[in-house]
């Protein structure tokens, strides 16, 4: 008896290899011929456009929303629908469903008109008109802002210098703040050998593909072992779904703006003023312990372009008595739209926001 | 020995390729985190700048002498061009606004669902409550 079992275990096992292999095939000829992924499709509405900043309203789906409205505020070398990557994957989506009223203030590339701007410009103007905008939406004061990676930067910034301002609640995820652990970027932007100011001053806007090599570089197997990874799983129709959309996102970045990049270098990665409390922007200082909002950092353990190390420090830094980290298993980006994110992250942001928002 | 170590050909290659990736990214990072590797590479970028400069300055005066635009005045234009497509867009929506402000009646705008949701913590007192 044994020995049939066993025969029929192989036997099924010898099946299933030939008939993926028949499938890999098959639907590797229309992976090939596929145009690019259906990405973002959530319903939304353009309410605010200037020059590099988009400011988008998700259509809400509940019956009752929130009081409190929800900006993400996405980084800025890459496009926002990370958040709306499929139906089923999509953190805004999720938030939807659960009763919030989403916004999102997405980037464009910059012009070379817009290649001045800088850190004050996105703190002091963007992130402010975007919440008018949704005030006079909303007919509400109050905001809370969700900010992923250097949007969360952004975010503490806006927050630290707008201390009397309209955030009532403040989500990080990802976002860095002892910009001297930042592991190889720390490095290759060294003073001693990154002239930034030539760059800037040659270039004008900082291209995209300038930041994704960067980037890429950080984990230079991680495309091919990907692109092996998903040969093997071209039977699986989820699977490739998934990998097209991550891999158009991760394939998109957004360039900057040259006087930002010069800012985020210098008083960031060379001088770690936010860290060091030193931050001024448009003569406000940009101390992290003036913020006393409540706070929720998401951090990733193998992040590998936000070190936990580079994240960890926000909530120490930070004045507010009502303070929460989740530290979850996941990288960078899986941390936003990976199964961990479905089923850990998510969720506690949604209870951690939902006793915030009334 | 353990349950979980790859036993099919393609368990075996999967762990492979894991390997293959760590190994490869391990060892690069390694390379790329000298201070030799980084002063190498912002010095190829500073050359490939420095070039681009010259370049683009002479083939601008070239272009320039020859009456014909440069890479820029060409990348200005077609910024020109979508911020005032851009604008056009925006003034298309102020007016469908302003027709539809004086169609309000016929068309008023959606109202939102309504601001009221309660946090789950007070949800679930009612509940216990009940």
């Amino acid at each position: 008896m044994t020995g049939n079992a066993g025969n029929s275990s192989i036997k099924d096992r010898v099946n299933q290899l030939v008939d993926r292999t028949v499938q890999r095939s098959r639907k590797g000829f229309d992976y090939v011929r596929a145009s690019k992924a259906s990405v973002g499709l959530t319903p939304k509405d353009l309410i605010y456009d200037k020059g590099t900043l988009q400011l988008y309203h998700y259509r809400p789906i509940a019956d009752e929303i929130y009081r409190v409205p929800i900006i993400i505020v996405m980084a800025t070398t890459n496009k926002g629908y990370l958040f709306d990557l499929l139906p089923g994957q999509s953190m805004v989506e999720f938030l939807l469903k659960n009763g919030y009223d989403v916004y999102m203030i997405d980037w464009n590339p910059p012009t070379s008109k817009e290649k001045h701007l800088g850190l004050a410009d996105y703190t002091q103007d963007f992130i402010p008109s975007c919440i008018e905008k949704v005030q006079a939406e909303t007919g509400e004061t109050d905001v809370s802002i969700l900010g992923y990676c250097m949007g969360g930067v952004l975010s503490v910034m806006y927050a630290a210098t707008h201390t009397d301002g309209p955030l009532k609640n403040l989500v990080c995820l990802t976002t860095p703040i002892n910009w001297h652990e930042m592991g190889l970027m720390t490095h290759w932007n060294d003073e001693r050998y990154f002239d930034v100011d030539r760059l800037v001053d040659t270039l004008g806007v900082i291209p995209g593909d300038f930041i994704g090599s960067s980037f890429e570089m950080l984990r230079p197997a991680q495309k091919i072992a990907s692109r092996v990874r998903v040969w093997e799983n071209m039977w699986n129709d989820e699977y490739v779904k998934s990998y097209r959309a991550f891999d158009r996102w991760g394939s998109e970045y957004v360039p900057l703006a040259g006087e930002y990049f010069r800012e985020t270098t210098k008083d960031l990665m060379w001088h770690n003023k936010l860290f060091r409390g030193e931050l001024e922007i448009a003569g406000k200082k940009a101390d992290l312990a003036n913020i006393t909002i409540p706070i929720m950092h998401t951090i990733a353990l193998h992040d590998h372009i936000v070190p936990p190390s580079a994240s960890k420090p926000l909530l120490d830094l930070v004045s507010s008595e009502d303070k929460e980290e989740l530290v979850l298993k996941g990288g960078h980006v899986s941390l936003i739209a990976g199964p961990n994110a479905v089923k850990r992250m998510w969720p506690s942001v949604n209870a951690w926001l939902g006793e915030r928002s009334s | 020995m353990s349950d979980d170590k790859a036993t099919t050909p393609t368990e075996l290659f999967q762990e492979w390729v894991t390997q293959w990736e760590r190994s490869v990214d391990s060892f690069s990072n390694k390379l790329m985190g000298t201070d030799e590797f980084t002063r190498a590479i912002n010095s190829v970028q500073n050359t490939q700048l420095q070039m681009q400069k010259v370049f683009g300055d002479m083939m601008a005066k070239h272009l320039a002498n020859i009456n014909m635009p440069s890479r820029e005045d060409i990348l200005r234009l077609e910024e020109d061009f979508q911020e005032m497509n851009a604008r056009l867009a925006r003034m298309e929506v102020q007016l469908e606004k302003i027709s539809g402000a004086t169609n309000a009646v016929k068309s008023p705008k959606p109202k939102g669902p309504p601001r009221t949701k309660k946090p789950p913590s007070a949800t679930k007192d009612t509940e216990a409550k009940h």
